[in-house]
């Protein structure tokens, strides 16, 4: 019988074991589908799959996480080996959300990642350094360049009046101090800035940065990783201080135009006299070494580290510097029965180690370093001739020789930080993970400060601030302990092959305590000092918390939370979470908050329609929508304890009694916020370049103002303060822009780019304490009136508040035409600065003051350039702010002090100078607060330059081996006067108020990097 | 041999043993004292007792303030514009923004709630030593409120109970004449109470409350109930004038037999300026002391509060109380080579020298901010003064009124040649200028010349019917709602 007949194909049981190509080890949890029909399976713990009934013609998809997907045509009933290549491009695709991962693709909210590289990179000294520049919409500032000063991190604008810092995880254990971390420890760093924060609720309304430590991978060989890198720190700006020559005749002058004798008689033969910021500023060193270790075998994975950091300050050396020492273990391991069989039990163990040394010189404020560097005569030499420090005898009682104030500053605090975190992970029902982890802090901080016996002025004389005549040792200790504790339960189904769910239920438990003690010993022994003080041998001892408890912090919160994420084909994506909060910082009438929200996407370049009109890698569209909150608003604020000072004198002894502190309000709640976000994400050209835009919009309400309550409810008595409320809304609205473009020109030349764009609008839209603004406490100047700048409704949070100028006054008439000045300190006169008469009412006064600035930026920009060429590579960081202003308020306004050269452009007869007042002795308003002290602090700075040469594998040995040289802060542009635009205080009310701040240094670095 | 069953049992059982937690989880008590579950206990009100005389030591301010704004003294300070608040007040150019104003209602007024703090919980207990130390506390809240009577004019009163955060939008300004009246009780109440003598030093005493109570009567023109219980206290009361009045204000002499109240400091612990009203010190000291002094007895201060040639010269010769009220420096360097000195602004040559630095105080912290110096609130010396005009100007004799002003012109030229003869209106002229010699420097003269029509004549600047009452701070008519009128011509 011969015929056609059509081939029969066979079925054939499929199986095998799939591996990883670089390592050869087993990959557990691969997926193996049979296309069209629905068969598939999943490796085991050896990796080892079986499928019976395949057609031989069935081609099989095997597909994992991380690795690129592997199609075989045709089966046989051999068993198979299938090898899967690490897929680097999507490797970059996993996100971390909080309390779980989920690929890009699959994320409807605004989640910006750092990677490793970028922080490798970057060599910052601290992880705030990390974000600055790298995430749109995340902005960085420091209150200071000190060696171990803290960094402010702010998401979409400042969002609250109080403590507008974002939530930080490491590890998902709460982390407050983040210099614990040494940044060559990270993994990744995960910004949630919308409302996907919200799973977080009530510590989720200034944005949460979930950081990942290094774990490790299964199955791979010990790596040994050491990077080492040292340089030399130097100021990147000293102001122009007049020599004594230019000084002297500006202070004669300003003597005679008050009708006295001129000061100095020997102008002529003064010269330069004393550069004292150059006596001031030196170069500093600075060095840092880890060591990492990493590695597994096939259930464990362990990653680990060791790190020495220092760095000198550019001011005073050893006096300002920091030493930061870390060690961190992270171990993972897949829990076996001692006979071998795999539970499905997963452990985990993270530590962390830190101990940091800090010492401080005074600064950012009135009588520290720079500001006495700024204000000290130029006629005094360093030394007077028996060799003993100058003493500043006719400066303002603040202003002392600041290389004395230098040697006589004695303090250190030095931090033990202890983290850890444990978690355990349980797979059940094939569907179903439990995980539970216990996450806890532990500090220890013990500062020291001891003042000798001063006397910085004329000799014998109390006449300075700073004089004492009694030693003093100032003991301080601080305990911190906190624990998380979580629990969760997660649930992942898949319906034909489309439907995607995920849904988690959970609860958390927290809990933070803080204990201190603090003593002050004074009279001591003559030669005793901060390395000898010790209490026991003080004349007379003070406890500062005779009438207080010694428990400084008793916090908790206690939250129930869920989520559940639905996808189709990864292409329709709908998330939505709900959590509810309740925390002892609330008054009793508001413990508990519910706190929701919701996001939705559309993977655009999932569909045919879009495919046809647009070639894109990835097209998504999404949006969010959510409530959280902000709980940060001190504790036991609702009630009124009795922690105020009341210390009286009977019999001539201190008498100790009891007093109210801060006053109550039993009604006080969280601070709320309404988030709302809508974005674009793509890439394009082979996943070359990547764009993403998001518009976002978030308003918080019930901000806690410490409402200015009125005198007769008693705030000004000694230990009182003003009363919380809920009384104020600000809203941030902006656009964020992010781009990355990466190429390769030809085989050895690869071009990278990456540029983000942010503007920000910040209005405050309600401040309900009965005065419509809240003034800030810090005063401009010394003596003035309080409050030069403002939350007010309808302008931007801590807006500088003053009167306007119209150029100066070029003679009498000019003045005589003008409304009188004197409500505002004194009339004016030929060469002083004409003030606006704002609200036209023909008189000077407090209302005529408006809006003259704000220290908020219109818009930030980040970017990032790196070249690599055959073993070269080259990477640039740069970031700019553009709009923000800044108060130069670091110039003392006394007879005697030192001045800048813009001085020299002052007024001195008519048509002299419309810009610069004269300089006089006697009253005038010129030093009251006005436009003519707010400074354009726009900049650009080139953050980080680096160039490297990456070894031949196997030079010397080691696996890789690098060799690089950097320059930190290279440039900054800028119209600021000051020392750097950069730096800012970080409470919103007080921001951009330049007391002197310690700038930011420039560093120079050599450094290299092995692996063994 | 563990089966895997067994093993997972064992975990979850210890993690759910450990997880659970109720909602009483986030209800904790503060491990301080609440305030509202005080008092229970004698030491909880002796102890909220202290509290309520610490802001005594925040008048400094108002001693200070008192002197710059009258003729007898110049605001000085580094330079013209140390200080703005003072450097007005003393021009009489002040306005309702004003930051030494506002401190001034601020402090005054938190001591009036620390001492209803203790009224309002005066029925909770019951203990022998009750009475006086409800006196005590009554005695202070008619002290802080008398300052604000004669500084502000008609004041939110407030008895028994403290202003709570709320209450502050409804409550009115009341008339002069009914807080007169609540500081009448007050007095009374702790007259009746307390002994003349009591076992501390620096406790508030019988003669305090009378003398206190003697002064508001006078300043309201009640001169006959002033004159009976000043009498009444001269009479009965333990002081008497000190003769050797070269000591009377210096740091081994405190609380002395001339001293009827006197507001208690020291140098025990150090103070900053972040908060003047914390300071254990008296800062008007420091504040009053020379520019930059060197030299023997003497510590240099801030150089405000500067006398005038105009006082200085108002002393008749052999009036020794001219050289311990005033310090010429001039003289004084002339004398002494080891002596030298700054020249402030408004350099008059001249100091306060009842109230400026002495050596030999612990200087801890910010010297200037810590000097041990008591304010002699009251002096035997005003009270008999006083009751001399109480009498003079009531219906009381001029001859017993002549007596007590005798007393004091004897102990200040230590002869009777000086007596003073005269009655009737030249009386109380006299009377009212021996009061400016007697107390300059101890923050009484502006008060003295408001209530005695006089200021306009005496002070440059000062305008009747605007200058009697310091303005009302105007962030303080802002936070009670906009409700209350400013006094007048502000």
């Amino acid at each position: 019988m011969a015929g056609v007949f059509a081939v029969q194909a066979q079925s054939v049981t499929a199986s095998g074991t799939v591996v990883d190509s670089e390592s050869g080890m087993p990959v557990p949890g691969a997926n193996i589908a049979v296309r069209g029909a629905n068969q598939g399976a999943v490796t085991d713990f050896d990796g080892k799959f079986s499928i019976s009934n395949v057609s031989t013609e069935a081609t099989l998809v095997v597909t994992y996480i991380g690795y690129q997907t592997v199609t075989i045509n045709g089966v046989s009933s051999e068993p198979m080996t299938i090898s899967l290549t690490q897929d680097a491009a999507q490797l970059d695709e996993v996100v971390v959300v909080g309390y779980g991962t989920r690929s890009v693709k699959e994320v409807s909210g605004a989640v910006s990642v750092v990677s490793s590289e970028t922080i490798e990179k970057l060599k910052p000294t601290r992880i705030e350094q990390a974000l600055q520049g790298q995430v749109a919409g995340v902005q960085v500032t420091s209150s200071s360049g000190a060696p171990g000063a803290g960094l402010d991190i702010r998401i979409r604008g400042i969002g609250t009046n109080g403590d507008a810092r974002p939530l930080v995880l490491v590890d998902g254990n709460v982390i407050s101090e983040l210099s614990v971390i040494n940044p060559s420890d990270i993994e990744s760093i995960s910004v949630l800035k919308d409302a996907s924060a919200g799973i977080y609720g009530v510590r989720a309304a200034n944005g949460v940065i979930i950081i990942t430590t290094k774990s490790g991978s299964k199955a791979s060989p010990l790596k040994v990783q050491y990077d080492a890198y040292g340089g030399v720190q130097e100021t990147t700006r000293s102001l122009p201080a007049l020599n004594a020559t230019d000084y002297a005749s500006l202070t004669n002058e300003a003597y005679v135009s008050n009708g006295d004798m001129a000061y100095y008689s020997n102008v002529g033969s003064l010269g330069r006299g004393t550069d004292w910021q150059d006596a001031v500023f030196s170069q500093a060193f600075t060095s840092n070494q880890s060591i990492g270790v990493s590695g597994g075998s096939d259930n464990a994975s362990y990653s680990g580290g060791l790190s020495a950091f220092t760095q000198d300050g550019i001011i005073g050396k050893d006096k300002s510097g920091f030493q930061r020492y870390n060690a961190r273990f992270n171990y993972t391991v897949d829990l076996r029965l001692p006979d071998g069989t795999p539970t499905n039990f997963k452990f985990k163990m993270n530590m962390l180690y830190s101990k940091t040394n800090r010492k401080t010189l005074p600064e950012g404020g009135i009588g520290s370093v720079l500001f006495n560097a700024l204000n000290m005569a130029p006629t005094y030499t360093l030394r007077d001739a028996s060799g003993a420090f100058t003493r500043a005898e006719n400066m303002p009682i603040e202003v002392i020789n600041p290389l004395w104030q230098i040697d006589a500053t004695q303090n250190k605090v030095v931090a033990d930080r202890v983290s850890g975190v444990f978690g355990l992970n349980y797979k059940f029902w094939s569907d179903f993970s439990a995980d539970v982890n216990y996450q806890w802090n532990y500090t220890e901080v013990r500062n020291r400060s001891f003042s000798g016996v001063n006397d910085f002025g004329s000799e014998g004389v109390a006449d300075k601030v700073f004089d004492t005549d009694v030693a003093a040792y100032y003991v301080e200790d601080s305990f911190y302990r906190d624990y998380t504790f979580d629990a969760i339960l997660s649930y992942e189904k898949t319906v034909n092959d489309a439907h995607n769910f995920k849904a988690m239920v959970g609860t958390s438990v927290f809990k933070a305590t803080a204990d201190q003690f603090a003593f002050v010993g004074t009279d001591f022994a003559e030669g005793t000092n901060l390395g000898n003080a010790h209490l026991n041998n003080a004349g007379m001892v003070n406890n500062n918390f005779q009438t207080r408890s010694n428990r400084i912090d008793d916090s908790r919160l206690l939250s129930y939370f869920g989520r559940l994420d639905y996808n189709y084909n990864q292409k329709y994506l709908f998330t939505a979470t709900v959590r509810r909060d309740g925390s002892t910082n609330f008054g009793p009438s508001n413990k508990f908050g519910l706190f929701s929200t919701f996001s939705a996407g559309w993977v655009l370049s999932e569909e045919d329609f879009f495919n046809n009109l647009v070639n894109a890698d990835l097209f998504k569209l999404r949006g969010s929508y959510g409530v959280l909150g902000n709980d940060r608003i001190g504790s036991f604020r609702y009630t009124s304890l009795l922690n105020g000072e009341g210390v009286y004198v009977f019999d001539n002894q201190l008498q100790f009694g009891v007093a109210q502190g801060g006053i109550a309000n039993p009604t006080l709640k969280w601070e709320e916020q309404i988030a709302f976000n809508v974005g674009v994400d793509s890439k394009w050209f082979d996943n070359k370049l990547s764009l993403t835009v998001d518009y976002f919009k978030r308003k918080t309400e019930n901000l806690l103002l410490q409402v200015v309550t009125s005198g007769i409810n008693g705030p000004s008595a000694p230990g009182s303060g003003p009363p919380f409320a809920n009384a104020g809304s600000v809203e941030n609205k902006g656009l964020e822009v992010g781009m990355g473009y990466n190429t390769s020109f030809s085989d050895s030349l690869d071009f990278g780019l990456n540029l983000n764009f942010t503007t920000i609008d910040n209005t405050v839209t309600e401040v309900n304490n009965s005065l419509g603004y809240v003034s800030s406490g810090v005063g401009f100047g010394i003596g003035n009136l309080v409050g030069p700048s403002r939350m007010e409704v309808g302008m931007p949070i801590g807006y500088f508040y003053g009167f306007k100028t119209d150029g100066i006054f070029q003679n009498q008439a000019e003045v005589e035409s003008h409304p009188s000045q004197l409500l505002l300190g004194s009339a004016g006169a030929p060469g002083d600065l004409r003030f606006v008469d704002v609200n036209q009412d023909g008189v000077l006064d407090e209302d005529d003051r408006t809006y003259i600035g704000d220290p908020l930026p219109d818009f930030t920009i980040g970017l990032n350039l790196t070249f690599n060429y055959k073993k070269l590579d080259f990477q640039s960081y740069f970031f700019a702010s553009v709009g923000n202003d800044m108060v130069r308020n670091y110039e003392r306004n006394t007879p005697l002090v030192n001045r800048t050269t813009y001085d020299l452009d002052r007024w001195h007869g008519a048509n002299t100078s419309n810009t610069v007042p004269r300089v006089t002795t006697a009253a005038t308003s010129n030093s009251v607060f006005s436009d003519y002290y707010v400074e354009d602090a726009s900049f650009i700075r080139a953050q980080n330059m680096q160039l490297g040469y990456t070894f031949e594998s196997g030079t010397f040995g080691f696996q890789d081996l690098r060799v690089y040289g950097a320059v930190n802060n290279a440039f900054t542009l800028t119209k600021y006067r000051g020392y750097d635009p950069t730096v800012t205080n970080g409470d919103p009310l007080s921001a951009g108020f330049d007391f002197g701040f310690y700038p930011n240094p420039r560093t120079y670095l050599l450094g290299l990097n092995l692996t063994f | 041999m563990m089966t895997k069953f067994k093993f997972i049992l064992t975990i979850l059982s210890a993690v759910v043993l450990t997880i659970s937690c109720s909602d009483d989880f986030v209800y904790v008590d503060s491990q301080d004292v609440n305030s509202e579950n005080y008092f229970n206990t004698e030491a909880d009100y002796q102890a909220a007792l202290i509290g309520a005389y610490d802001l005594l030591q925040s008048t400094y301010l108002n001693v200070m303030l008192g002197e710059i704004a009258s003729d007898n003294t110049l605001a000085g300070g580094e330079n013209a514009t140390d200080v703005p608040g003072i450097q007005q007040v003393d021009d009489m150019i002040h306005t309702p923004n004003n930051q030494q104003l506002r401190d001034i209602w601020g402090w005054m007024f938190a001591g009036v709630n620390r001492a209803n703090y203790i009224m309002e919980f005066q029925d909770k207990i019951d203990f022998p030593n009750k009475p006086s130390v409800l006196a005590q506390a009554r005695f202070l809240r008619a002290y802080y409120y008398f300052e604000l009577v004669k500084w502000f004019g008609p004041v939110p009163l407030a008895v028994d109970k403290r202003i709570q955060f709320g209450e502050q939008f409804t409550i009115d300004r009341t008339p002069v004449a009914d807080v007169y009246q609540q500081i009448e009780l007050d007095l009374i109440y702790a007259a009746d109470n307390l002994p003349y003598t009591q076992a501390q030093e620096g406790r508030i005493t019988k003669g305090a409350a009378q003398a206190l109570l003697g002064k508001a009567y006078l300043y309201q023109d009640k001169f006959d109930e002033a004159a009976a219980v000043l009498t009444n206290l001269i009479n009965n009361g333990p002081y008497n004038l000190l003769t050797d009045y070269s000591t009377m204000f210096e740091n081994d002499n405190e609380n002395n037999i001339e001293s009827v109240f006197e507001v208690q400091y020291t140098d025990l612990e150090g103070a900053g300026f972040g908060c003047l009203q914390c300071s254990e010190g008296n800062v008007a000291v420091g504040f009053n002391g020379p520019r930059s002094f060197v030299g023997p007895y003497f510590e240099s201060g801030y150089s405000f509060n500067v006398p005038t040639l105009e006082t200085y010269e108002a002393f008749e010769s052999g009036d020794n109380r001219r050289d311990i009220a005033i310090l010429n420096i001039e003289a004084l360097a002339a004398s002494d080579p080891t002596v030298s000195y700054g020249e402030g602004n408004e350099h008059t040559g001249f100091f306060n020298r009842k109230y400026i630095p002495r050596q030999g105080d612990s200087n801890i912290g910010d010297q200037n901010l810590t000097n041990p110096n008591n304010y002699r609130s009251i002096r035997f010396a005003d009270v008999l003064l006083m009751a001399a005009e109480a009498l003079n100007r009531g219906t009381g004799s001029d001859t017993d009124a002549l007596a007590l002003l005798n007393r004091v012109r004897r102990r200040a030229f230590g002869d009777t040649d000086h007596d003073v003869t005269v009655s009737g209106a030249a009386l109380t002229s006299v009377i009212w200028d021996e009061r400016r010699l007697e107390l300059v420097g101890e923050g009484h003269r502006f008060f003295d010349l408001v209530r005695t029509s006089q200021a306009a004549s005496k002070i440059d600047g000062f305008v009747p019917g605007k200058h009697e009452l310091f303005p009302i701070p105007q962030i303080e008519i802002e936070l009670t709602g906009n409700r209350w009128e400013q006094n007048p011509m502000y």
